[in-house]
């Protein structure tokens, strides 16, 4: 279960692209390092389910979604700007 | 750039929209989506020269893994999940040291080795580890991981190694051992199964390789009332152990078999055919029948010691004129039994040699000079049922010659000499003392005398004379050594008396 105050992120890649990858890997260090034991990440691989793209309506990959807390907030990229993702995340420090 | 449709879908918010438009115009993205109405949505990769190598790997039969610098996998394809036991979303995010037994792959070099992977059943599953080191957008460096399942070649080795021994087993097993095929039909047979067989038998049902005999070993009664065909279907479907039967062959005629069955069964415990075991007991039956008739005949002679005993005992008493006398010469006798039936459970009953017999009943008796004792004639084979009655008519003599005889004097002698008569069916054998005290004809009245005469009449069909000469005793006994046809040998000790 997610604390009140956690963060649900929704990663859109495809299949193994390099920012797709890469964006991966950056989010993974922003969170540990920004929230540690605060996210959750669900990474959507829209080669293997097309379909999901629905949901969000992603049009560019990578695509970072905050689901939590609300509003929903996007950000395309491979999350290489991390000062970028804390800002467009709204994601405030520990 | 490949043509994409924005208009058609959805709009996200404005800021977003410029947001996309932004990322693609500066090369943030490498994939873009094109979502139309009712239709699955369409993933356009802007790198187009990848496509052929993507579907590789997401279709590949090894399985492959990316990982950054820090051990955690950004992406696997469906074999690496797989291989994992795990959903490729639950593997992605998690370290990939985590996935294996031990540290795991060496990261940011380019090695091959073997490791094992953890299953969820906590079970681990051995693979061969590839890892190549390679940079993205200059900025990242990433390792590629592929897995090879080794379970397969492992397995396939288990199998070969399996194989082997079962055919070592085969070829080794001192009873015949047939496998039968699903269908019936043999597929594997151990040496000593080709020899039995009256055919080439890999390839034949079990009846047309060994068709059994519908008579003849005890159970086999049981069998007989099933057809060839049926007994082949038994044979495949029902575990049965030790039906004893014949083999319809000619040179096997003579032999007995225990006919036993058993499932084959495979990883799954499905029944894939059965194996079929024929012992020969041919060996263990002829024991277990000698057995029973040794058991029979010991029983009999027994009967019959027990008779004598009771007989020598009552004929002791009646000559005894005191207990002391009694007592001595009913233990001397009883010792005379008892070395017949030493000499003959040492020749497990087949018999004696006549000088054996004659030296075993005269050892206790010292005699100075070896000249004073001598033993003359041809070698004799006593059958057994002639043992026990000599020993006894011996024992007689020789306690006679102790007491009145030769035997009772320092310089005495006894010569003993004997040889065959009548086509070598009868023995004649004369015993002759000499030196002894002077031989009176009172001595003649005992019981010795009496007994002599009586086993070697009744016991071995012969005479027996003594002539009491006054130098010294002369007994001749003639007795019958080759059993008159259709004579019963274990009954002769008979005590009729």
């Amino acid at each position: 279960m997610m604390d009140i105050d956690g963060y649900n992120l929704r990663l859109y890649v495809a299949g193994q692209t390099p920012k797709s990858i890469a964006a991966i890997a950056n989010l993974k260090k922003i969170c540990e390092k920004h929230l540690p034991g605060r996210y959750e990440i669900e990474v959507v691989d829209l080669i293997k389910d097309p379909a999901q793209a629905r949901r969000h309506q992603i049009v560019a990959i990578p695509t970072l979604i905050r689901q939590l807390p609300e509003p929903l907030k996007r950000i395309i990229g491979d999350l290489s700007n991390v000062e970028k993702v804390l800002v467009g995340l709204d994601i405030r420090p520990n | 750039m490949p043509e994409f449709e924005l208009t058609s879908a959805r709009p996200p918010l404005f800021h977003d929209a410029d947001e996309t438009v932004r990322a693609i115009h500066h090369g943030h993205v490498d994939a873009v989506v094109v979502i139309k109405d009712q239709e699955v949505p369409q993933v356009i990769l802007l790198q187009g020269a990848d496509e052929p190598y993507r579907i590789l790997v997401e279709h590949m039969s090894e399985g492959a893994l990316t990982c950054g610098t820090d051990g955690v996998i950004l992406y696997v394809n469906d074999r690496a999940a797989q291989l994992t036991g795990y959903p490729a979303e639950h593997l992605v995010g998690r370290v990939i040291a985590t996935l294996f037994e031990g540290s795991g792959p060496p990261l940011g070099v380019d090695v091959s080795l073997e490791a094992r992977l953890w299953r969820p059943d906590n079970t681990s599953l051995p693979v061969k580890v590839r890892t190549r080191s390679i940079s993205i957008d200059d900025s990242a460096t990433t390792t590629l991981v592929t897995l090879t399942d080794l379970s397969i070649h492992r397995r396939a080795e288990q199998i070969a190694i399996a194989e082997r021994f079962a055919r070592s087993v085969l070829e080794q097993a001192t009873e015949a051992i047939v496998v039968l095929g699903s269908e019936g039909h043999i597929t594997h047979a151990s040496a000593l199964a080709e020899e039995l067989a009256v055919q080439p038998p890999v390839g034949c049902t079990f009846s047309e390789a060994f068709p059994l005999e519908a008579q003849g070993a005890g159970q086999a009664g049981m069998l007989a009332c099933f057809s060839a065909e049926n007994l082949d279907r038994l044979l495949a479907a029902k575990p049965f152990h030790g039906v004893e039967v014949k083999l319809r062959s000619e040179r096997l005629a003579k032999r007995s078999f225990l006919l036993s069955a058993g499932p084959l069964v495979d990883d799954t415990k499905a029944c894939i055919g059965s194996i079929v075991t024929l012992t020969d007991i041919t060996e263990r039956k002829h024991a277990e029948e000698q057995q029973a008739m040794l058991v029979a005949e010991l029983n009999h002679r027994v009967k019959n010691i027990l008779a004598i005993v009771r007989s020598v005992a009552n004929q002791t008493a009646r000559s005894s004129a005191s207990l002391d006398s009694f007592t001595t010469a009913f233990s001397g006798r009883l010792q005379a039994l008892a070395l017949a039936q030493d000499i003959l459970t040492q020749t497990r009953w087949i018999g004696a040699g006549l000088k054996e017999l004659l030296t075993a009943v005269l050892a206790p008796y010292r005699f100075a000079d070896t000249r004073l004792l001598t033993l003359h004639g041809p070698a004799i084979l006593l059958p057994a049922s002639a043992v026990v009655p000599l020993s006894m008519a011996f024992h007689e003599l020789t306690t006679n010659a102790v007491k009145y005889g030769a035997l009772s004097q320092e310089d005495g002698r006894i010569d003993i000499a004997w040889r065959l008569t009548d086509a070598d069916q009868m023995v004649e054998l004369i015993w002759r003392e000499r030196g002894g005290p002077k031989v009176e004809l009172g001595n003649s009245a005992g019981w010795g005398t009496q007994l002599i005469k009586r086993v070697i009449a009744y016991d071995l069909d012969g005479v027996s004379e003594f002539d009491f000469d006054p130098l010294g005793l002369r007994c001749t006994l003639r007795f019958r050594v080759q059993d008159a046809p259709g004579s019963d040998v274990t009954s002769s000790a008979s005590a009729t008396q």
